[in-house]
């Protein structure tokens, strides 16, 4: 058991704090949104109206639809993009898809390859790419439902103002929806310009996300 | 045994995602159409004389701008005589109810639908010019 737990102890510690901080977000939201509430001379809502209501939904899905953009871009940019000196880039010269034999696939597969790197055609191509598809998806499904719950918490604030509420299609071109996307993406993209960059000249002993402390500063690819 | 549960655990969410979703839409629905009754029978109390009725569907925040007594006051307000409910849309705690050409705007309370503003004429991009809101 507690070698199971020490085995997965990262995924387990990230997927722990996760529910931690969303449970924080939920109450945190609620009694926010009840302080408009009563400030709008309404009473207050349940904390189970408010985790289904349009207004958590949109701040919650805002927030993931970035971060899935963010690994999705890193992923798939990171094929054919370098970085000289950051040890989460390959090293010039290695750009593109690489060989059959460098990414061990068809005839090239070792006994312990997953058995879609054996096989061709279709289930080769989507395990290939499966992370980064899976990272796009997720992104568009967040995005998409950022739009849906944004335009309905977006309609209740018209309607509060006495406004005319809007179309999902209008909700598109509203500065409230772009504000709420950019200001994701802008932070997601800072975060990671930030880890390439300064992963080429500092160090964290011991972390694989890190270059070893005693690797020179243009040594690229090298994780430690 | 994980994988053989997993086909189970798609089955049931085939079965429960549009179940949710659709009882999402009736609840939509069910509140949008309690929000066009609570309109209607505003504009009908009002229309009817009754500005006891009329006061007690009101917002708090509405009712305190209306002079006292509420009851006698609300009726000499230029409200619209009812009319059947052309739309209805319902945003989490606000609903908008048209009735003809008259635009009510409801907000929902413990006890149901209560009239915020009513009476109310469209600015294009501006708030609606209500004869009574709070």
């Amino acid at each position: 058991m507690s070698r199971a737990l020490r085995d997965n102890s990262l995924g387990l510690v990230f997927g722990s704090l996760f529910l931690i901080v969303l449970v924080g977000q939920a109450f945190a939201g609620h009694a926010d949104f009840n302080h408009q509430q009563l400030a709008a001379g309404m009473e207050p809502i349940s904390l189970g109206r408010y985790l289904t209501s349009a207004s958590f939904a949109a701040d919650v899905a805002e927030n993931w639809q970035s971060e899935y953009l963010q690994f999705f871009l890193y992923i798939f940019l990171t094929v054919w993009l370098v970085q000289k000196g950051s040890p989460e880039s390959k090293k010039p010269g290695d750009e593109g898809r690489e060989s059959d034999r460098e990414q061990k696939v068809g005839r090239y597969a070792t006994e312990d390859s997953p058995s879609w790197a054996r096989a061709g055609g279709l289930r080769r191509t989507l395990l290939s790419n499966s992370l980064g598809l899976v990272m796009g998806l997720l992104f568009v499904a967040s995005w998409l439902t950022q739009s849906i719950a944004g335009m309905a918490a977006f309609n209740e604030e018209q309607l509060r103002d006495l406004q005319e509420p809007v179309s999902w299609a209008r909700y598109l071109t509203e500065p409230d929806f772009w504000n709420r996307t950019l200001q994701n993406w802008q932070s997601e993209l800072l975060a990671v310009a930030s880890m390439v960059i300064l992963s080429i000249y500092l160090r964290q002993r011991g972390s694989p996300e890190s270059k070893p402390v005693g690797s020179p500063h243009d040594s690229t690819g090298v994780e430690g | 045994m994980a994988l053989r549960g997993k086909p189970r655990v798609v089955r049931l969410a085939m079965v429960l995602v549009p179940a949710l979703l659709l009882a999402g839409c009736g609840s939509v629905q069910e509140r949008a159409s309690a929000a066009g009754d609570t309109a209607t029978r505003f504009l009908e109390a009002v229309a009817g004389g009754d500005g006891e009725a009329a006061c007690a569907l009101l917002a708090p925040e509405t009712e305190a701008e209306i002079d006292a007594p509420c009851a006698e006051s609300i009726l000499s307000e230029a409200l619209p005589a009812p009319a059947p409910v052309t739309d209805s849309e319902v945003y989490g705690q606000r609903a908008l109810v048209r009735l003809g050409g008259e635009t009510v705007f409801l907000a929902v309370f413990p006890d149901g639908w209560r009239v915020v503003a009513a009476g109310c004429t469209p600015r294009g991009e501006r708030p609606y010019d209500c004869e009574i809101e709070g």
